[in-house]
């Protein structure tokens, strides 16, 4: 049997049921971010980790130039080594029917007649390998799916410097390559770039490397210091060109799914504790104006021998309702949300499978989150209304008491209109309420900067580093240092136009107690394809001697220029020597040092060796130029700037039009709803004073523009804060996706902002005029009675 | 019964042609709900009154007074019958035109004042100066009701006496041909009373506006020019009185 005080709530929330809806709408926003990032963050990180121990991810990798077999028995003798795995893993090219230019792959090997110990692959489709069997390669799901290949398909690839074809026996994945892209990619490319398997010998006898291997992954002792093993490792792999050892937390793959966690979580906070606070004061705004209204009610009850308990408890109930309204709706929006993600991170993310699994401990804190909110906002109205004394509450509310505004204090009365004095006084006599409105406002504004500052900064990375940056079309990695002649027969190729030459070389350069591994760029210092631009987008002149670091590197090292810096080379004689620091170079992607060619050359006391060139082509004989790509011999990797722009603008347009539609309708909700409580709220407590206006002689619409007066004062403050509010919000989570290796340039443009504002802009006036419909509705005869 | 009683008997020097009504009813009815709920708040009332005139409407709570007040201001429709003002008819004006009859020609003074909360005084009465036709100054209408000291107070600040002679101040200050005060001293004692009948008196005489006042209060009958005594939604009999009593010597 219901209570006849709860069928007072049912049909009080009924006549309230706009703005409850309001309310439940901005709660269910920030719930249903908290909901849904709660629920990714334990999906992706169960995922990993089931994935991890199940497909034996290895702990510490390192890859060298060349070790024999025999020597892996050393390895797994040192101290904290569970199991080792010796493999190869090479670049090369390949010719993928369809794709004009040729594709780039990492081919690892998997052990001819037994399991791989670690890093062992998932099969998708398709079959493994025959044991021994020849001319057949395993792909990795995400360049197949890009490349349309299906277990049976061909595919040519040139292995050092011979064109081979091969049949696809399956489709894979690997723990290795959640997360596959170029080495140093921000975004994954997968129709030019892939990851493959075959078996040992068969790579091994292609690439001279029979008996050896060329990279290693351990899985440590429990309890085993990484940090002392990777020190060891470092040291007995020295002779053998190791390249440097690493565990997961430098892991490629591994580090952008924790720094996606990583997002989450933030979002997971900080997102429910804005959406929130907004919410609670909407339920305090609300559950006030209910109380005023119903001062004569609490009286009756009360003096009817009603407790203040009882009568705390029935308007606390009403903010239950909006909890549980809010929660429910935030469930459901969490869930629809993050099926929508779980959707876009397949496309980065490449797990046997990740679904979506609603974190049920979510719900409950979004309950419990959204009870305190709610409760804060109705406590000192409840608290108000309880303490008041039955005689008193049973007498009107005495009149407002208003007060010249600040700026009739500052002089400019004269300025003001009447509606606009109106307007603003009325403003100053609640200022918590305009402050929150005002909050709500920006807020809906800050959001929307955030999706928009995402694209137009992957806009301006693209287009520094490919148009400022790199001037030329294509650039191919040679599979071993070569001599200057190497060049020749690459100049030979049809439709080059212009062609330039570099070394790379692995490096580790050492700084204090700092040290980073990274590649050394040798470049010609006359050349034309690669330019190094500094502070102000100057262009820096390739110095004779001494090296240029991005700056956020030699931020990250505590370097200056004009200091001396240690460079070992993890190549060929492994020479360690100083250099100096002569110039920063303001760069987004990637951890590059870069030299004079020569002077490096001769810091690696090897003569004129080249690693690879890159390539202006004559537009008209493009097609030409990329089908010889694909037979030429010993090229590790190609890289087309136009078709990576492409995959890069497809990439990142598809996902981040995901998050700005989750946006825009978090920011539509809010402004919305706040606006639509305000104006609900004005016109309720005002609408005497507007009715007698009404009679007096003014028009319906002369009334409306007082209260869209005060819509607009709120508004234009709201909007400058919610730009600067969006502003902290994009440089914030801007940073906390930039690591060293990938930079995301902080760009804010008059576009953005102008697209924030319009659309608050337009929700907020929809909004409003959806209320001001109701004014002629206003009931002017009750003006003249007595006020309620 | 509902005879007009012309101007010149009652005494009153009126600018226009006095035998033409200013208003004129005809069978005016207001009938609110439907079925049993059905209220006849008017039933078919017939009224002749003319500019320049005080009356004064007496008559029991639902006798339908503040609903003939409604109807003369514009403020609601009638079920049936006609109201004309001048030679505009009221039962037939659009909102708009609603809305521009009590801009330039109605003034109102409520009972609770209804003064704009966030506005002193002053800015009260010069909220309809500013869209008024050929309205006094703002100064000029609150001295007419002897608050010139208190011009830039706010409504919070002032009395109940003093609130209503801002509320006549505002409905004067558009010099209205008609002046329409429902219970305007109901929340008073009697001595504020009086200052604020005086107030509307005076208006009355100087502005020349028609001036209908609802009341309870029978003594307030000896300062009108005619009475109309209301009862079940008719006009149940009007007296004309031979002069008009100064308002100070009434007493209640």
């Amino acid at each position: 049997m219901i209570s006849q005080l709860d069928r007072k709530l049912l049909r009080d929330l009924l006549r309230l049921k706009g703005q409850a809806i309001a309310v439940s709408l901005v709660m269910a926003c920030g719930l249903a971010m908290l909901i849904m990032a709660r629920s990714l963050i334990v999906s992706l990180e169960t995922t990993r980790l089931n994935y991890y121990e199940s497909h034996r991810f290895a702990e510490i990798f390192c890859s060298l130039k060349r070790a024999p077999m025999s020597f892996v028995p050393q390895i797994q003798a040192t101290p904290g080594v569970s199991v080792v795995e010796p493999g190869i893993s090479v670049q090369v090219t390949l010719d993928i029917p369809g794709l004009e230019e040729p594709a780039t792959g990492l081919v690892k090997s998997l052990p001819d007649y037994q399991d791989p110990q670690l890093n062992r692959l998932f099969l998708r489709q398709g079959q493994w390998l025959r044991r021994g069997g020849r001319k057949e390669v395993l792909v990795g799901e995400a360049f197949a799916e890009a490349n349309q290949l299906r277990p049976g398909d061909s595919i040519t690839m040139v292995l050092n410097g011979r064109l081979q074809r091969f049949q696809v026996a399956g489709v894979v994945l690997s723990p290795e390559f959640i997360f596959e892209s170029r080495p140093g990619a921000a975004l994954p490319d997968n129709r030019t770039y892939g990851t493959f398997w075959m078996g040992y010998e068969e790579l091994a006898s292609a690439f001279d490397l029979d008996r050896a291997f060329n990279q290693v992954s351990l899985l440590l002792d429990p309890g085993a210091s990484e940090k002392r093993v990777i020190a060891d490792l470092d040291r007995l792999l020295a002779p053998y060109g190791g390249r440097g050892a690493y565990g997961r937390s430098d892991h490629p793959s591994h580090i952008r799914v924790s720094d996606e966690i990583r997002v989450m979580e933030t979002l997971s906070i900080g997102f429910p504790v804005v959406f929130l606070s907004v919410a609670a004061f909407m339920t305090n705004a609300v559950l006030s104006r209910l109380l005023a209204l119903q001062r004569e009610q609490i009286a009756i009850l009360k003096a009817f021998g009603f407790t203040n308990g009882q009568i705390g408890w029935h308007y606390v109930k009403f903010s239950l309702v909006f909890v549980i309204g809010g929660t429910l709706l935030g469930a459901l929006g969490g869930v629809v949300q993050g099926r929508q993600l779980v959707i876009m991170y397949r496309i980065f993310f490449r797990f046997p499978e990740l679904g979506f699994h609603l974190d049920r401990s979510s719900l409950v804190i979004a309950l419990g989150v959204g009870t305190l909110a709610a409760t804060l906002g109705v406590i000192g109205a409840v608290r108000r209304a309880a303490r008041l004394p039955p005689a008193d509450a049973m007498r009107p509310e005495p009149p407002a008491n208003y007060r010249p505004s600040l700026l009739e204090w500052m002089g400019l009365a004269s300025w003001l209109s009447h509606s606009f004095r109106i307007a603003v006084r009325n403003l100053e006599r609640k200022p918590a309420q305009a402050l929150f409105t005002v909050a709500g406002l920006a807020l809906a504004t800050a959001i929307l900067i955030v999706p928009n500052c995402f694209r137009d900064s992957v806009g301006e990375v693209l287009e520094f580093q490919w148009d400022t940056v790199q001037r030329h079309d294509v650039s191919l990695g040679l599979v071993e240092p070569d001599t200057e002649a190497a060049q020749h027969p690459l100049r030979q190729i049809p439709g080059v136009v212009h062609m330039e030459t570099f070394r790379s070389v692995p490096a580790r350069i050492l700084f204090g107690h700092h040290r980073r591994q990274l590649m050394i760029q040798g470049m010609s210092p006359e050349g034309e394809h690669e330019r190094i631009i500094g502070v102000g987008h100057r262009q820096i002149p390739i110095p004779r001697e001494g090296l240029v670091l991005s700056s956020k590197l030699a931020d990250a090292l505590g370097v200056r220029p004009g200091d001396s810096l240690g460079v070992e080379i993890l190549e060929g004689k492994r020479q360690t020597t100083t250099v100096t620091l002569v110039g920063l170079a303001e760069d987004f992607a990637g951890v590059t040092a870069r030299m004079d060619r020569q002077s490096l050359n001769r810091l690696l006391g090897e003569g004129d060796v080249i690693t690879g060139a890159s390539f202006s082509v004559d537009g008209s004989r493009r097609g030409e130029f990329l089908s010889s790509l694909k037979r030429l011999p010993r090229v590790s990797w190609v890289a087309v700037k136009e078709s990576l722009r492409d995959n890069f603008r497809k990439t990142t347009a598809a996902s981040i039009n995901l998050i700005q539609s989750i946006y825009l309708f978090f920011a539509t909700v809010v402004a919305f709803g706040v606006v639509y409580n305000n104006t609900r709220i004005s016109l309720a407590e005002r609408s005497r004073e507007l009715a007698t206006l009404r009679v007096i002689g003014f028009s319906q619409r002369e009334v409306g523009s007082i209260l869209l007066i005060e819509l607009v004062i709120l508004t234009s403050v709201a909007v400058p804060c919610g730009l600067l509010l969006g502003t902290g919000f994009a440089t914030g989570i801007i940073g906390l996706v930039s690591t060293e290796t990938i930079r995301l340039p902080l760009v804010l443009t008059l576009r953005n902002y102008a697209f924030a504002v319009t659309t608050v802009t337009i929700a907020s006036t929809v909004s409003a005029l959806l209320v001001l419909r109701t004014l002629n509705r206003l009931n002017l005869v009750g003006a003249l009675r007595a006020p309620e | 019964m509902n005879q007009p009683i012309s101007a010149a008997s009652a005494g009153v020097p009126f600018a226009e042609d006095s035998s033409r009504p200013l208003f004129r009813a005809r069978g005016l009815t207001k009938v609110y709900g439907m079925g049993t709920a059905e209220v006849r708040a008017l039933s078919g009332v017939d009224l002749d009154l003319f500019a320049g005139e005080l009356i004064v409407l007496l008559g029991p709570s639902g006798s339908g007074k503040t609903t003939l007040l409604n109807q003369l201001g514009g403020l609601d429709v009638p079920t049936s019958g006609t109201l004309r003002y001048r030679d505009m008819e009221l039962t037939e004006a659009s909102e708009d035109q609603l809305t521009l009859y009590r801009r330039h020609s109605v003034g109102f003074v409520f009972q609770f004042y209804n003064l704009i909360p966030s506005l002193t005084a002053r800015e009260n009465v010069a909220l309809i100066t500013e869209i008024a036709r050929d309205p006094m100054s703002p100064e000029e209408a609150l001295g007419r009701v002897g608050l010139s000291p208190r011009l830039d107070h706010f409504p919070a600040q002032l009395s109940g006496g003093e609130q209503q002679r801002v509320a006549i101040a505002r409905a004067i200050a558009k010099r209205p041909e008609v002046l329409l005060c429902d219970e305007p001293t109901g929340a008073l004692d009697v001595r504020t009373g009086i200052v604020v009948l005086e107030a509307i008196e005076r208006a009355n005489r100087e502005i020349g506006a028609i001036t209908v006042i609802i009341t309870h209060n029978a003594v307030m009958a000896e300062m009108a020019d005619r009475v109309i005594y209301f009862s079940d939604g008719r006009v149940d009999r009007i007296r004309s009185n031979s002069h008009r009593e100064p308002v100070s010597s009434l007493r209640w």
